[in-house]
């Protein structure tokens, strides 16, 4: 929203607000803005680019003797403008080229040393006093182009305005240092009234103590001239009350269109719009003026498009594949919801975005009809998304404006058109009101709200006393009345937005400004904070694997489409996105493993030989929703390690299966108890039914993995990918990783002690020989097992696995050698116990695996 | 070809009798072929492109068509018996390292000094460890969310502008009310389960106080100052009494113990459905305590976040009675607070995984 701050204090003088808004400077206004209104985006300088433009009398004129088109001419400045040849009268010569100049008239003249306001904030053009063809021009006489306030260049601007010769261009129309304040929009969502100058104005005012007066014309029930030339008669029918609360309208004759008033001019082109004739101008700046869009009809077009005597307007939905030309050239047909302003035979206008074609005033218009309208803002929001359509009067309709100022601005354009446009009042005021009674009796949207003291001090904090909150709420003219604590806030009828308690104590706080707040903690229990436990597992799976040398990466939760194909995974599972502006953003992830397979191959380019990207993330499957319809959201933990051949040939031996293994082992040492950690062959099927699970496992290369179980627990996969996958995402040879529910980490085990014994150890290594496809683990689990049962008592025993091997002249078994470490309680153990010990193992080892020990 | 259709092309019938005797004949010498890409350059291949000229005009396509699902096919095979080839031996998954492999050679983490924590996640600690110490219990936000909790529940009536403001990311899924899913825009989808799962808080005398962290979306093109994707932290607090001065302080409080340094807060007012009054904040610079810098752009203060008492309508709707309670929310941004600690130059380099990058942040 953009608004001059000398228009604002130039009808605040004029109607009679106390105090100036910007008496503390620009700077602080702009503060003052910040802290009590919202945003300032921007404050451009829009006046200081006439500061020298000076008002002039042509004085005489006559033809250049040697061109065919210029005039040389002199002027009368009342002799304001220093240094400048004059002439016996005191006159100024000036050359002119336009067409129109000619003795007599008022022009903007732009002395020697001026700069061309046209080219003030680009390439400054500076005038000189030169000879143009032999005679000497002082300056120019400038054109409304050449003083950027429209594009009109076919003559110079001749000023209808009687100002007296000498006065200071900027100083008649109150341009002297004018600053355009731009606040912006978003504060606004809420405050219809803020899209007008007035509405803004009365903030300005409210915001630094100053009562401010609303102009007499703003009123509720204005008078409108009774009917002072032949009669145009018009109806107005209704069909969509509910969408369309209250249509006003009125006609007029003998109307002249042409160009608008210089300060008409000026004010529009101050915040950004264009001059287009008198009596669109006057309709654009009454909205902009009071938030209210006005549409004016060429009267005899409507009246012609039904072939009667009368004009009719009809506000109705479309009809059947009905179809729009608009004001700005495009033929629409409207969504079916629309709501359209026709004639009893076609459509004239979309309510709230745009006015149609066949009915727009021009240059020949003689009779119109003026229209003051309120809309559904939700409707005409849909509507103007709906065909890509925003127009000022859209983005005023669709704030909601109030129903009830629809007459004031009405008449006040019907009033300056009479002045100014010649028009005369052709019908009584149209008002199709559908608003409540108690509405239209009370001049209030919203009842008044009864409140007291303390509502608002408490929840603001503050300290207010009744009368101090009077002023402040009604220094924007609030209706306020005080009985002891008790207030009754009435809203003026403009405001939409006062309708709770809460609101007032907005409007209170804003107004009296919120920096003024005692800053105070609240006061509460001393009940410790509960932990979150997913923060707790997050932060020490964070730590546990960077302290591994593995780097946590974030990667977007949304993938390609064709990511799911690399990685064999199937889409259909996904939750796809409608409306995104990118194709690598089509579906949200199955896994996090795909995502992060992505980026090994960027990362091996960028020279890095071996690294481990880990991922602690969500994701969704259409499979996994909740008793609302609402997907499951699923916590996982994710790594993949990669690692060169160079890397690999003096750091490693063996598949990459066991990198990650290692990897998974360490992170969950400290979150489940090892013994319980199983690895089983991963066989895709078993997973029927636990569709995102399937779709967790589809990257990995069953041959080469293993599915995780804490006890009976399911818990994740660790392992290599398929070649495929390896292939299209080009993993290098040595890859691996795992990915693991969140979940198999929200109990903590945290370490549990056993007492040390205080006699010293015995060591011995056992190797058995077992058939090659003799899982370990079940090997392992029967040592230990036994070294359960037989151990002596109160001994401390300790397993570990030294090495696996197999000899090349015999494939068919394996050699894995444990090293047991025991110690006892009691006693200082001997070799020879130790060695019975393991004569108890493998008997049973023999028994149940035919393993041999070697 | 075959890539392109992404089926698994097999015993296809073929209707042309050429064409059929053909595949079998060369399925069968694929079958005992030594390097079976060889068959691709099969002579009664090319015999078969051959005889297309041949045809009457209107069957050339369909014959075409025909062998090239045939090429396909044997395409398929061979690339098949590559993976094959290339396959690994299965490994005992349930050992700790591979046979024969020595004890110098097993595998080892990699040395802790190459380990990083991501930025933005050891940012989220900190504060997260704040509002621990001032109270607050944390909970992690939604990635993927209904039109109800995105909307409605903050008091975004259907259709109302303020909804504009937010380039929402939506599923083609629907949710029960027939609403496509939606990529929150902002952790407040978590207000009013906030207010329903502690309201037991309020009825013991205690407030409900919770910051919510979590990833939110916003339907962006990206370049160096817009993600799609970036991290907010909500806060939520509500007890009796509770007012907009306890707001300003709770957040000049958490920043001042943030940035370990006085901080001075200006607000601003703002609009926010859910929430009334509404502010935005801006602190003073933390970098030039005021005097001046670029992240301040010179101007000795932050804007950072948005905040405000929560809306009546609000609390009502989360079943807490706003005659009686009263309370505030925040919104801001991680991302932001990192990018400004560290002088990070580019807001994509947190999503991009590289090295580069996350190693500088041990």
């Amino acid at each position: 929203m953009k608004l001059s701050v000398n228009s604002i204090q130039g009808f605040n003088k004029l109607y009679g607000t106390t105090g100036d808004v910007a008496a503390d400077g620009i700077d602080k206004l702009v503060e003052k803005i910040g802290a009590q209104l919202g945003a300032v985006e921007e404050v451009v300088d829009f006046g200081s680019k006439y500061k020298d433009v000076v008002v002039a009398k042509v004085v005489s004129c006559r033809k250049h003797e040697n061109s065919d088109h210029l005039s040389i001419c002199t002027i009368d400045d009342g002799g304001v403008v220093a240094d400048v040849a004059r002439d016996q009268d005191s006159y100024v010569q000036v050359v002119c080229g336009a067409p129109n100049v000619r003795e007599g008239i008022t022009v903007a003249w732009l002395p020697p040393g001026s700069t061309v306001p046209e080219s003030a904030g680009k390439e400054p053009f500076v005038l000189l006093a030169r000879a143009i063809r032999g005679e000497i021009s002082n300056g120019m006489l400038a054109s409304i182009r050449e003083l950027a306030l429209g594009d009109d260049h076919a003559g110079i601007l001749e000023i209808a305005d009687d100002i007296k010769p000498g006065t200071l261009f900027a100083d008649y129309y109150n341009l002297q240092d004018d600053k355009v304040i731009d606040i912006e929009n978003k504060m606004f969502t809420h405050r219809p009234d803020c899209f007008g100058f007035l509405g803004v104005s009365r903030e300005l005012a409210g915001i630094q103590g100053m009562a401010f007066k609303s102009p007499d014309w703003y009123q509720l029930s204005p008078e409108f001239p009774t009917i002072e030339a032949d009669e145009l008669s018009l109806t107005v029918h209704n069909e969509i009350p509910e969408l369309v609360p209250r249509f006003t309208a009125i006609t007029m004759s003998n109307i002249t269109v042409g160009p608008s008033p210089l300060w008409l001019v000026i004010e529009l082109t101050k915040v950004g719009l264009r001059s287009i004739n008198n009596i669109v101008d006057y309709t654009n700046f009454f909205m902009l003026e009071t938030g209210q869009p006005l549409h004016a009809y060429d009267y005899d077009k409507v009246k012609a498009l039904d072939g009667g005597d009368a004009a009719h307007i009809v506000v109705r939905y479309p009809r059947d594949n009905e179809r729009i030309e608009l004001l700005n050239g495009k033929v629409i047909n409207p969504r079916q919801e629309a709501i359209m302003i026709a004639t009893q035979t076609q459509p004239i206008g979309i309510a709230g975005v745009m006015g149609g074609a066949s009915t727009e005033t021009d240059e020949h218009t003689k009779n119109i009809i003026l229209e003051s309208a309120n809309f559904d803002m939700y409707s005409v929001r849909r509507t103007g998304m709906a065909h890509g359509l925003f127009t000022d009067a859209l983005t005023r309709f669709n704030k909601g404006q109030s129903p009830l100022q629809n007459l004031a601005v009405l008449a006040k354009v019907v009033d300056e058109i009479r002045q100014f446009a010649g028009g005369k009042v052709t019908s009584a005021v149209i008002d199709n009101n559908n608003l409540p009674a108690a509405v239209m009796e009370r001049a209030s949207l919203h009842p008044a709200i009864p409140i007291t003291v303390d509502f608002i001090n408490e929840r603001l904090g503050s300290s207010l006393s009744a009368d101090q909150i009077k002023v402040l709420l009604e220094n924007v003219e609030c209706t306020v009345a005080v009985d002891g604590d008790k207030l009754d806030v009435a809203a003026p009828f403009w405001r939409t937005d006062i309708e709770t308690r809460e609101d007032v104590v907005e409007e209170v706080g804003r107004l009296d400004g919120f920096d003024k707040l005692p800053l105070v903690l609240p006061k509460r229990t001393i009940t410790p904070a509960k932990k979150d436990n997913l923060f707790e597992s997050k932060r020490k799976i964070r730590q546990a694997l960077s302290k591994a040398g593995a780097n946590e990466v974030l990667t977007y939760s949304f993938v390609h489409g064709n990511l799911f194909e690399k990685v064999g995974q199937d889409k259909s599972q996904a939750f796809e996105l409608s409306n995104a502006l990118s194709p690598d953003l089509q579906y949200y992830r199955l896994s996090l493993t795909p995502s992060l397979l992505e980026k090994v191959h960027p990362n091996v380019k960028a020279g890095y030989d071996e690294f481990a990207l880990f991922e602690i993330g969500t994701v969704h499957g259409k499979a996994e929703t909740d008793e609302q319809g609402l997907p499951k959201e699923f916590g996982r933990i994710a790594l993949v390690w990669a690692a060169g051949p160079k890397v690999v040939a003096h750091k490693y031996e063996g598949a990459p299966f066991y990198e990650a293994r290692k990897f998974v082992v360490d992170l969950l040492s400290d979150h489940i108890t090892l013994q319980k950690l199983r690895f089983v062959p991963l066989v895709v099927a078993d997973y029927a039914g636990h569709e995102l699970f399937q779709q967790m496992l589809a990257p990995y290369e069953p041959d080469r993995s293993a599915v995780l179980y804490d006890g009976e627990r399911l818990i994740g996969v660790v392992g290599e990918y398929k070649r495929s996958v390896a292939k299209s995402l080009k993993l290098p040879d040595y890859c691996a990783g795992f990915e693991l529910f969140l979940s198999a980490f929200n109990s903590s085990k945290g370490s549990s002690y056993v007492a040390l014994p205080r006699f010293p150890k015995v060591s011995q290594d056992i190797t058995f020989k077992v058939p090659v496809n003799l899982p370990y683990q079940e090997l392992y689990n029967l040592v230990w097992d036994e070294l359960g049962k037989a151990q002596p008592e109160r001994t401390f025993p300790s397993l570990s696995t030294v090495g696996i091997y197999q000899r090349d002249d015999d494939t068919a078994h394996k050699q894995v050698t444990f090293h047991l470490s025991i110690a006892s309680y009691e006693k200082t153990l001997t070799g020879t116990e130790v060695s019975k010990l393991f004569k108890t193992i493998a008997l049973v080892a023999k028994d149940k695996f035919g393993a041999k020990w070697v | 070809m075959a890539a392109a259709s992404g089926t698994i092309l097999s015993n296809m019938n073929y209707q042309y009798p050429k064409i059929a005797e053909a595949a079998e004949l060369l399925k069968a010498r694929a079958a005992s072929l030594e390097n079976k890409a060889d068959i691709l350059k099969a002579v009664e291949l090319r015999a078969l492109y051959g005889e297309i000229a041949t045809l009457p005009v209107d069957e050339r396509a369909n014959f075409g068509k025909e062998i090239n699902t045939l090429k396909a096919e044997l395409e398929q095979l061979v690339a098949a018996s590559q993976n094959e080839a290339e396959a690994l031996p299965p490994i005992d998954i349930t050992a700790p390292f591979d046979t024969n492999v020595a004890a110098d050679k097993r595998p080892k983490l990699l040395p802790s000094e190459a380990g990083s924590i991501h930025p933005l996640m050891q940012e989220l600690e900190t504060v997260l460890d704040i509002f621990y110490r001032m109270g607050f219990t944390a909970i992690e936000s939604r990635e993927l969310d209904d039109e109800y909790h995105m909307f409605s529940s903050l008091n975004f009536p259907d259709g109302h502008p303020a909804r504009d403001e937010f380039d929402t990311f939506m599923t083609v899924q629907q949710d029960h009310n027939g609403h496509p899913l939606i990529a929150p825009a902002h952790t407040s989808i978590m207000q009013n389960r906030m207010l329903r799962a502690h309201a037991d808080n309020l009825a013991k005398g205690e407030p409900i106080a919770v910051v919510i962290p979590g990833r939110v979306f916003r339907n962006e093109d990206l370049d160096a100052r817009h993600e799609h994707t970036f991290y907010q932290f909500e806060g939520l607090y509500v007890d009796k009494g509770v007012n907009a001065g306890n707001l300003l302080a709770t957040f000049k409080t958490f920043l001042s113990e943030y940035y370990q340094q006085d901080i001075e807060i200006k607000s601003q007012p703002f609009y926010f459905p859910f929430t009334e009054p509404s502010f935005e904040l801006a602190l003073s610079c933390p970098f030039c305590q005021k005097k001046g810098c670029n992240i301040c752009s010179q101007s000795g203060w932050i804007e950072l976040l948005g905040m405000g008492m929560i809306h009546p309508n609000v609390l009502r709707e989360g079943g807490v009675d706003p005659e009686v309670y009263t309370g505030f929310a925040w919104g801001c941004g991680l991302d932001r607070l990192v990018m400004m600690k560290y002088g990070i130059e580019d807001v994509r380099h947190f999503e991009s995984a590289r090295l580069d990058f996350l190693r500088q942040f041990v």
